[in-house]
């Protein structure tokens, strides 16, 4: 029983897109620079003629994994319910496509695919013989707003009842006694603190420069936590005239506690170690401050939890109106995550 | 998300069919982290030079066939428009555009999401035109200084 590392190439989508990187160059890195030996991968990036793959690429994906003694853990997995574009995409279809990526996920290796938030439970169930049969499980994402502990107060995302998803899903799987369904919590649930790329972004956008170094000042003496609000009482609505994302850049809730997945931990098959900004917090040493990286860790050993951590870095985006020679360095980024995780981890 | 670097630079070019030219175009990729079945592709907002070239006007070209108008794009619900590759948007006009440096704004419009949102029977009904902030990870139009050669 252990907590074990991975990286979901999420990570490296921006190497991916400038073709910097490929699946195996991904590969080697984790081996040779990161030594861990989990693999979850965006099933739309990785995988070329999806959803039906060549038999050369998948005997050369179970080469790579031989070669670098690597093991798929998540193939993560989307419903676009747009797709038909002459109706929405209803439960049954959105079962046939699960199934689909299951089998997929089963000839890739993987031990189960990361579904959408809130995937409904009429969903899982259309598909539910399929997992059964190729060993795969149906694991949905945890992800920010959703809450593990039921908040009817949430509503108009995902699907009809995001709000009590979590309790929804628990519910069905004590009910037929499944093995094949469970979750991939998103460390973005435990956020303590805004993400730094997001207001360093909303700050370089800013037009009012006279608040954006206002803003600058405020941030060598506030902790990021609290920037949110002293900016709004120097600035009264000021943040509200942001434009596009930069708007909810100062904004974060802490939507789940790490005591909290107690409730679900049986069922957590793998979890997404979301990271946006490393922060060197002593000579060569790495955090992420805002998330409860290490109380959520404490969780996992307190109760032997046995699975994959997979870091999911996602802080490229925030800096992608720089020049190229601007751009994070997401291999980097996951290394100092990796060095966070290993501490905690082996702490 | 990657606006600044969604077309391929230098590959605006005009069109010529038969010794006609017939309009231009440039390759593109999909503006997030993943591919997409195609179907989902709604079009772009297209501005030159202070000029708009509505849909009905685009064409799109990939996986090796001809370029489609959008309405035909929407049929293809089971090809895959794969995240690696280029695909390459023609815009009718008669005479394409002059020699020289253009200013070229750009916005794509794909109806990738995350799961069901209130919005779909509305999207599914009249869908959005292109340009408007919504769907796709594009917050507005990103302007490209072109040329043709």
């Amino acid at each position: 029983m252990a907590i074990k590392r991975g990286v979901s190439f999420y990570s490296y989508q921006q190497a991916q897109f400038f073709k910097e990187m490929d699946y195996k160059d991904m590969c080697r890195e984790l081996r040779e620079n990161l030594g861990c030996g989990g693999v979850e991968i965006i099933n739309e990036a990785t995988v070329p003629n999806f959803p039906f793959p060549s038999k050369e690429f998948l005997a050369d994906w179970w080469n790579t994994m031989a070669r670098y003694d690597l093991t798929p853990v998540a193939l993560d997995g989307f419903l676009d319910p747009l797709r038909f574009r002459d109706h929405v995409m209803n439960k049954k279809e959105a079962g046939e496509y699960v199934k689909l990526e299951l089998q997929l996920a089963h000839d890739m290796g993987f031990k189960h695919i990361r579904s959408m938030t809130g995937l409904p439970t009429e969903v899982i169930e259309r598909a539910l013989d399929t997992a059964i049969k190729l060993d795969v499980g149906i694991a949905w994402e945890i992800h920010s707003p959703i809450p593990i502990k039921a908040d009817t107060s949430i509503t108009g995302l995902y699907c009809d009842s995001p709000g009590t998803a979590v309790a929804d899903t628990v519910e069905f799987i004590k009910k037929t006694g499944t093995k094949h369904v469970g979750f991939v919590p998103d460390m973005g649930i435990f956020m303590n603190g805004p993400y730094l790329d997001n207001i360093e972004g909303a700050l370089r956008r800013m037009k009012d420069r006279a608040m954006a170094a206002n803003i600058e000042a405020m941030m060598k003496e506030i902790p990021l936590a609290k920037l949110g609000e002293e900016v709004e009482k120097q600035h009264p609505g000021a943040l509200d005239t942001l434009e596009g994302w930069d708007k909810r850049a100062f904004q974060w809730k802490t939507v789940a506690l790490p005591e909290d997945l107690e409730l679900i931990l049986p069922y957590v098959f793998s979890i997404h170690g979301k990271v946006h900004n490393m922060i060197e917090v002593a000579p060569g040493v790495y955090d992420d401050p805002v998330t409860m990286n290490k109380e959520v860790i404490d969780v996992l050993k307190r109760n032997n939890w046995d699975g994959y951590i997979c870091t999911e870095y996602e802080g490229q985006r925030s800096y992608q109106d720089l020049p190229k020679e601007q751009l994070a360095d997401e291999v980097e980024q996951v290394r100092r995550h990796h060095q966070m995780l290993k501490r905690y981890i082996e702490n | 998300m990657f606006d600044r670097f969604l077309i391929k630079e230098d590959s605006l070019e005009n069109v010529d069919k038969d010794g006609v030219i017939i309009g231009f175009k440039f390759q593109i990729r999909i503006a997030d982290y993943r591919g997409c079945f195609l179907s989902l592709h709604n079009g772009y907002y297209i501005n030159v030079d202070g000029v708009e070239y509505p849909r009905v006007q685009q064409r799109f070209e990939i996986n090796g066939k001809p370029p489609r108008d959008f309405d035909e794009i929407a049929k293809a619900t089971f090809e895959h428009w794969d995240y690696d590759d280029f695909g390459t948007v023609h815009v009718l006009t008669h005479g394409g555009l002059s020699k020289g440096r253009h200013r070229v704004g750009v916005m794509q419009s794909i109806f990738m999401q995350y799961g069901w949102m209130p919005h779909d029977e509305e999207w599914v009904k009249n869908p959005p035109d292109p340009g408007q902030v919504v769907g796709g990870k594009q917050q507005d139009v990103y302007f490209f200084d072109m040329e043709i050669k």
